[in-house]
């Protein structure tokens, strides 16, 4: 007979669970089906839940994609703009992927000749920006129109044009963008000549690669 | 917690949300993955609470006692038991009818492994509020598996008088 009854049991059911378990309750629990039915149950009900938390699933990419578009519109994280090294990259591989190195000849030099030299004038990029800009702009819209005209005749040569000026048109637009909020940047300014530069090489690959055809 | 795959993943968000807007308000006072559960907690603790209607303050996490004092003692009928009829289903039903801080004390301890110490940190109470939390909890699970189970031998029952009265 144990010196435990069923309710002194019970007072100490939590303590028990808890892995505290007196010599008492054991007794309590050997002659008593009831009590033992009880923590039968309970321990039943914590391995169940152990089986819960071995099978949750992580939540879906589309949450964390949501969280990104919150966030963002909250203001709280800004999404990282391609670096324009970045787009570079992309480009010279999409170039090269259709124009064989050794085909860079002629009108490639030609126009990069051009453009480089405008560049490189002294004190150009401090004096008439405004006007150099808009000539260079222009010089390379006429340049991009006749590139399209050389190259049309090649779908492979006219979608890879399309990529890349899509690309390199991109990178000037923001760097456009930055020279306007920011007229007396430097940094700016160096970066939008840049893109330019690169508009002009691209320019003059693919009107090698027409040229060859 | 909430037993819906749709609203743990809304529940999610706004917890990773409130991360970032609050993340300034973390001192190092405690650690970081302690402060970052309490967040969650508080979080999937005040929709349990709009849902249920309550309006009560987020330090307010545990559940009064019942008349007794404390877990109701029945023992349950004799012949029912959890063991073999109990799965990760009908258990996780249970847990969706449990009171928000009984829900919280469990899932964290039973289904996420968290120490009672650790427990206590994140919502706020004493180690001996999460022990009693949890028993109660536990209890009130079962309570609601056994009457879960009474309530489908019942339905048996009824299927069986329905077609056994067809026969004749």
């Amino acid at each position: 007979m144990s010196a435990t009854n069923c309710n002194e049991f019970l007072n100490q059911l939590e303590q028990w669970m808890e892995g505290e378990r007196s010599a008492d309750a054991r007794a309590h629990l050997r002659t008593c089906a009831d009590c033992r039915h009880i923590v039968e149950d309970l321990d039943s009900i914590h391995e169940t839940a152990r089986v819960i938390g071995a099978t949750e699933t992580a939540p879906s990419e589309q949450l964390w994609a949501s969280l990104c578009v919150q966030l963002e519109h909250e203001g709280l994280i800004h999404t990282q703009q391609r670096h324009w090294t970045q787009a570079v990259a992309e480009w010279f591989e999409g170039v090269f992927s259709v124009v064989p190195r050794p085909a860079l000849a002629g009108a490639y030099l030609v126009a990069l000749v051009g453009i480089g030299l405008a560049l490189a004038v002294p004190g150009y990029r401090r004096f008439n920006w405004g006007g150099n800009s808009t000539r260079l702009s222009a010089r390379l819209n006429r340049a991009e129109l006749d590139t399209i005209a050389m190259v049309e005749s090649d779908p492979a040569v006219t979608a890879s044009l399309e990529k890349n000026l899509a690309i390199v048109d991109n990178y000037i637009a923001l760097c456009e963008k930055s020279v306007q909020e920011d007229p007396e940047s430097e940094i700016a300014r160096d970066y939008l000549y840049d893109a330019y530069q690169q508009k002009a090489d691209l320019l003059a690959q693919m009107s090698e690669r027409g040229a060859g055809q | 917690m909430v037993g819906n795959t749709a609203e743990a993943e809304d529940l999610t968000q706004e917890a990773f949300l409130q991360l970032f807007r609050k993340i300034a308000t973390f001192r190092g006072e405690s650690a970081f993955s302690t402060w970052l559960h309490r967040l969650a907690v508080n979080v999937v603790l005040m929709k349990l609470r709009k849902k249920s209607g309550k309006e009560t303050s987020l330090e307010q996490v545990t559940e009064p006692d019942d008349e007794s004092g404390g877990p109701r003692r029945d023992f349950g009928a004799a012949d029912l038991k959890l063991s073999g009829s109990l799965d990760r289903v009908n258990l996780q039903r249970a847990v969706d009818q449990l009171p928000p801080g009984y829900r919280a004390v469990f899932v964290l301890h039973d289904v996420q492994g968290y120490e009672h110490n650790e427990i206590a940190e994140i919502m706020g109470c004493s180690i001996g509020n999460s022990k009693s939390q949890l028993h109660k909890a536990r209890m009130r699970l079962r309570e609601l598996l056994h009457e879960e189970i009474r309530e489908k031998a019942r339905e048996e029952r009824r299927a069986a008088g329905s077609a056994s009265n067809s026969e004749d």
